[in-house]
């Protein structure tokens, strides 16, 4: 007689419940996915939620045209490209963190340092250029501290074990202290040859700064949604087990993230200097309103997974949304308002939809 | 064995980290720092430097147990403040008042209470969200974001006893954040609502399946952490006798970052509050001692940031090294 | 040891492997040696050291102790990268695969495709390659669209297999592979797995069914307690005798079932129903009675574990528990009708591995300890005398629950439910992942809260220890109980014939 483990036979078989009647039909089934139903809903769902946000984008575009004349100008919408440089430069390098990290805020890929990152590069420019150095020297110092700045949230991240939310936000207050130390908190003045070319305007009255963004994205886009790089960022992201079940060095890519992010905060530094004529206080105030562009933009995505173009749309959103409200005089402080329930109710959609599918 | 006595040792480490680095600023500030050790300058680190935040911190280390986080309590404070003055401006009398800022305040409360246990948003993003509406509300509730002034005159004399008066010679903010934190201190170690959000922060679904509901944790946790806000909102007002929209936010920041220094306290990293009190602590004294110091006033957050970061770097360093044990 | 099969070279040789985790030994000198061209079956009991002899050959540990050769050359430790060049690749148990990722994607991560001379993806050649290579070798078309989210289980462990297929490996490794298929998908799997061994790739089996390593291995090592106790060739070996070496022979007869008189109906179910699920189950308890319930995945019986505690909703029939009716749209509302719920999924659902013993314990029965304060003193007590009790081996009841072993887990996962006084006991899989002594712990406990007047329904798919400790068992087939038996009355193979043999019916009609 045999013994106790011929008996196991747990996991043997996987048959959902099915009534007797629909057995002769079974075995032709057995390769449909038994969840054809929930899945279709599911992606209707989805179609839902980015179909409305695009809707949505539409909808506040056609109002603005409609109700402000000029709104729909070349001139205009170069300008909110051109006013949009520095937020979209900031989100873009947030993506590529969250995207990295994945999107579980709190243990995942956040960096509260970007905003104040960009303050201090912004000052680093601005200062190196009042003592008289180049445009070429200026701006690898500016590049090279917020590089830096991500090095240090590197490190602090995945050597350390630091959770992303807490190492970047004690970076930040070191960041924006240095910023203070650096300007004691005044506006540097800064010119030269290179910001002037870049807040000058270009080929058909639209601003430098508008055809940077748009280069800048592509050139990001390229590379996270269109290389394998790209690809085993998503992969790092999403499912660390299976990216390290892949041969990939989880902790390499985070580590990456953290640094291009780091980038993009010297770059919107640059670009805050030309824009701004010098640098600055205040970089700090931008840093909440760029972490809601950024997880916004996941709704323009065909998977609802933050994208570098999804990203550049929900810049473009606020931008205009800010544009419009200026136009038709109405107090622009209401943005954060309409950018809030925005947030709030795509995460309750998404909820509640992904809540009926589980069902 | 060797291992437990090796992990006990680390935690050890882990432990006296943020008590050393306390012990270790304050001796450096009473050696460099002319004035630091003299009475009236401790008493204004805790009143100024201390006080208020303490009390957004405890707040926060109530959602941060629950496995959460509130980006509004800044938001909570600002409401609490403005039914407050709108309230003592309409001629209501303080006490009726204050109980008014404090519903303000719990107001905030209820809406992440709604999203978070209602509907189910995360709490990072739901409370953000509460932020960002938050202070579309202010400003369209000031035309703008204009400032809410008392009158000098007209201002009762009660309204100003939350922040500027003393009750046998202790300014009335400490007492009433002494009063806070000794009270979350029981709430969150020795009452069954402590325990349950704890549990709920370290293991979600244990406690579901333990016959607790989730959903009235989350909710109760949000009310709270927003009700003890608002009473910040009362004291700030009290003292500034103005309304400024959106002031709030500033404690959020160094309220995570207490509250999560105050984690390295704990022998297993959980969020608690005396924690968090000497996080809070240390950020005052490290504020207060390098402006004695007569180094550059902007040399201050850059120190604070320092310290924050070896804390948690040193706790995170030590609870890895714990965990491999 | 007992001999290897064949005389061919070996390509993976472990000799005398030790490998401790913090306190406990996972493995204790197991060696293994598998042939070049074999198919060879690795069985042994939870807890036996599979996983971990399998993690050390993925390089996802490393040895303590021992020698590790793969091809002729000796390796201090391997890692993940180093195994899959070496040609070895694995067929995870969780199916590790990005939600978010098309199935080309998810194929082809970690090599992708580029479109040639330039760094950019071919996203067309990925989606061309994995349909040519799934239809190729399972038949299956998958929509260009389809995300990983969005396929069937046995769909996510073919496209876990086409990822091992794509790198051509030397050896590929199958842990528990049949867990999500169908018996279709799993005959399927069989061809699949002969084929490659025709073409010469070497198969390491890892399975908990001793018939199919019968019909597929050429050889089989067995684990018992961190050592291979034998290596035997398939042909000249039965499955009883595999069986037979896998546990220690004497605990067969340790079932400490005390004889108890059932008192009056404590919980009655009649014709309870959840749509898709289950349908028509009715039976009643007494207390002091044990009930099993058996089943394959699917069957229904966790499903209505689940209904009961409130986990789920059920869409007809009725619960009565003490003659009340009651229904319980939650844990809570379960729980406050004496209900108590031992889920399988233990490290998830049953403990908070991050809070002590004490905190564990109590958490479900705070209430009587807490008058308006916790009073820490009673909740000590109480914990130290159900740690007595239950012989839950601890350094003191403030210790984390992680710190416990698997069976002193479950102990304090039943120990929640006691300090509560609850009245029916719905215990899930009460013994997975836990070793011998605890199994053998577990059941005298069943059998003590039957003494004390409690009701008890296991749900366990080890039918020998659901006739060990019950007094009735019910068997699930397709959302119904098809048969109903007496413990003492039957024996192990009639039950396991009844839920086998009713699906041997059904696979021959259908």
């Amino acid at each position: 007689m045999s013994r106790a483990p011929m008996r196991r036979f747990a996991m043997l078989v996987d048959t959902p419940y099915i009534p007797a009647s629909a057995l002769e039909v079974e075995a032709q089934k057995a390769f449909e996915p038994p969840g054809a139903g929930p899945t279709f809903g599911r992606r209707f769902a989805t179609l839902a939620l980015r179909g409305g946000a695009l809707a949505v984008f539409l909808g506040v575009l056609i109002v603005f045209s409609v109700t402000a004349p000029f709104f729909l100008t070349v001139g205009n919408i170069g300008n909110v490209l051109g006013q949009s440089a520095i937020a979209g430069v900031l989100a873009i390098g947030l993506t590529i963190v969250i995207i990295a990290g994945g999107s579980n805020v709190v243990t995942g890929g956040i960096d509260l340092s970007l905003a104040a990152n960009m303050g201090l590069s912004a000052a680093v420019y601005a200062t190196l250029a009042q003592a008289g150095h180049g445009d070429g020297v200026a701006i690898a110092g500016a590049l090279g501290t917020g590089l830096a700045i991500g090095a240090v949230n590197a490190a602090a991240v995945t050597l350390a074990g630091i959770v992303p939310l807490l190492a970047t936000l004690a970076v930040m207050n070191v960041v924006a202290g240095l910023e203070l130390v650096l300007t004691q908190n005044t506006v540097v003045p800064a010119s030269g040859a290179f910001l002037s070319t870049l807040s000058a305007g270009g080929p058909f009255g639209i601003p430098v700064l508008a055809y940077l963004l748009l280069g800048f994205t592509l050139a990001v886009a390229a590379i996270v949604q269109y290389t394998p790089l790209g690809l085993r960022l998503y992969a790092v992201g999403a499912f660390p087990d299976a990216a390290r079940a892949a041969g990939l060095p989880v902790k390499t890519f985070v580590a990456g993230s953290f640094l291009a992010s780091g980038l993009c905060g010297g770059l919107a530094g640059i670009l805050s200097v030309s824009y701004l004529s010098g640098s600055t206080t205040g970089a700090g105030d931008m840093l909440l309103p760029v972490v809601v562009t950024a997880l916004l933009g996941t709704v323009f995505s065909r998977r609802l997974v933050p994208t570098i173009t999804g990203t550049l749309l929900s810049v473009l959103f606020v931008g205009f949304l800010i544009n419009g409200f200026q136009l038709l005089n109405i107090s622009s402080t209401l943005v954060s308002g309409v950018q809030g329930l925005l947030i709030l109710l795509v995460v309750s959609a998404t909820t509640v939809l992904g809540r009926k599918e589980n069902v | 064995m060797a291992n437990v006595a090796v992990s006990s040792f680390s935690r050890g480490v882990a432990r006296s980290a943020l008590v050393a680095a306390l012990a270790a600023v304050f001796i450096l500030f009473a050696a460099l720092a002319p004035g630091f050790l003299s009475g009236a300058n401790l008493l204004s680190v805790l009143v100024n430097n201390f006080a208020l935040l303490a009390i957004v911190a405890i707040a926060m280390t109530f959602a941060v147990s629950a496995g959460g986080i509130d980006l509004s309590v800044g938001t909570a404070v600002d409401f609490s403040s403005f039914a407050f003055v709108s309230l003592v401006l309409a001629g209501q009398p303080v006490a009726l008042a204050a109980l008014g800022g404090l519903a303000g305040g719990a107001l905030v409360g209820l809406f992440n209470a709604v999203l978070i246990a209602g509907i189910g948003i995360s709490p990072f993003l739901a409370t953000l969200g509460t932020l960002f509406v938050g202070r579309s509300v202010q400003q369209l509730l000031t035309n703008g974001g204009n400032p809410v002034y008392l009158p000098p005159a007209g201002v009762p004399e009660a309204f100003r006893f939350l922040g500027q008066g003393t009750l046998a010679g202790i300014p009335v903010p400490l007492l009433v954040a002494a009063l806070v934190i000794g009270g979350a201190w029981l709430v969150l170690s020795r009452t069954r609502f402590g325990r349950v959000a704890l549990a709920t922060g370290i293991q979600a679904s244990v406690v579901r399946y333990s016959g607790l509901r989730l959903p009235r944790i989350a909710a109760a946790t949000y009310i709270l952490v927003s009700t003890i806000a608002a009473v910040v909102g009362l004291i700030l007002t009290s003292t500034v006798t103005v309304y400024i929209p959106s002031s709030g936010n500033a404690f959020l920041l160094n309220a995570i970052g207490a509250t999560f220094i105050g984690t390295t306290f704990d022998p297993h990293g959980r969020p608690n509050v005396p924690g968090t009190v000497l996080g809070v602590l240390l950020l005052g004294i490290v504020a207060n001692g390098l402006l004695l110091s007569g180094l550059n006033f902007y040399w201050q957050q850059v120190g604070t940031g320092l310290l924050i970061f070896c804390v948690l770097a040193i706790g995170f360093a030590n609870r890895k090294a714990a965990g491999r044990a | 040891m007992i001999g290897t099969a064949g005389n061919g070279e070996a390509i993976i040789r472990l000799e005398n492997i030790v490998k401790h985790f913090g306190g406990a030994t996972a493995l204790s000198g197991a060696s293994l040696t598998v042939v070049r061209g074999s198919i060879h079956g690795l069985v042994g009991q939870n807890g036996a050291g599979k996983s971990t002899l399998i993690k050390l050959i993925a390089g996802l540990h490393r040895p303590d102790e021992g020698r590790l050769e793969i091809d002729g050359r000796s390796y201090d430790r391997l890692t993940p990268h180093l195994a899959e060049e070496l040609g070895i690749h694995f067929i995870h148990q969780d199916r590790l695969l990005v939600p978010t990722f098309t199935v080309g994607e998810a194929l082809f991560l970690g090599r992708e495709l580029r479109f040639p001379g330039t760094p950019f993806l071919d996203r067309g050649a990925m989606r061309r390659k994995s349909a040519e290579v799934l239809e190729r070798y399972f038949g299956l078309a998958l929509p260009h669209s389809a995300l990983i989210a969005d396929l069937s289980a046995a769909e996510k462990q073919i496209v876990q297999i086409t990822r091992a297929l794509i790198a051509n490996p030397k050896v590929l490794v199958f842990d528990e592979p049949t867990a999500a298929l169908v018996r279709r998908e799993a005959d399927l799997l069989f061809q699949l797995i002969r084929r490659l061994s025709s073409e010469g790739v070497t198969i390491l089996y890892i399975s908990h069914y001793l018939g199919e390593i019968a019909d597929l291995c050429d050889t089989v090592t067995v684990l018992r307690n961190g050592r291979d106790v034998a290596t035997l060739p398939v042909a000249k070996t039965s499955a009883a005798e595999i069986g037979a070496l896998m546990v220690n022979r004497d605990i067969g007869e340790l079932y400490p079932k005390p004889a108890v008189t059932p008192g009056e109906v404590l919980l009655e179910v009649d014709n309870l129903a959840l749509a898709d699920r289950f349908d028509a189950v009715s039976f009643s308890l007494r207390k002091g009675e044990v009930l099993g319930f058996t089943g394959l995945v699917g069957s229904g019986a966790k499903e209505v574990v689940r209904t009961l505690f409130g986990l789920d909703r059920p869409t007809g029939g009725t619960v009565s528990v003490k003659g009340e009716t009651v229904f319980c749209a939650d844990p809570a509302a379960a729980t406050d009708r004496h209900l108590a719920l031992v889920p399988e999924d233990r490290r998830r659902d049953g403990v908070a591995l991050d809070l002590s013993v004490t905190e564990n314990t109590t958490l479900a029965s705070l209430d009587r300890f807490s008058h308006g304060l916790i009073d820490r003193g009673a909740e000590r007590r109480q914990t130290e005398d159900l740690v007595r009790r239950l012989q839950i081996k601890t350094d003191s009841v403030d210790a984390l629950v992680k710190t416990l072993s698997g069976g002193n887990q479950q102990k304090v996962a039943i120990a929640k439910w006691l300090s509560r006084q609850s009245e029916i006991y719905l215990l899930d899989e009460p013994t997975t992942g836990v070793d011998i002594a605890a199994k053998v712990e577990i059941y005298r406990l069943i059998g003590e809260l039957a003494e004390r007047g409690a009701v008890v329904l296991v749900l366990s798919s080890d039918i020998e220890e659901l006739l060990g400790v019950t007094d009735r068992v019910l068997v699930f087939f397709r959302g119904r109980v098809t048969r109903q038996f007496i413990s003492s009355e039957t024996s192990p193979d009639e039950v396991l014939a009844d839920v086998t043999g009713a699906y041997e019916t059904l696979r021959h009609a259908g």
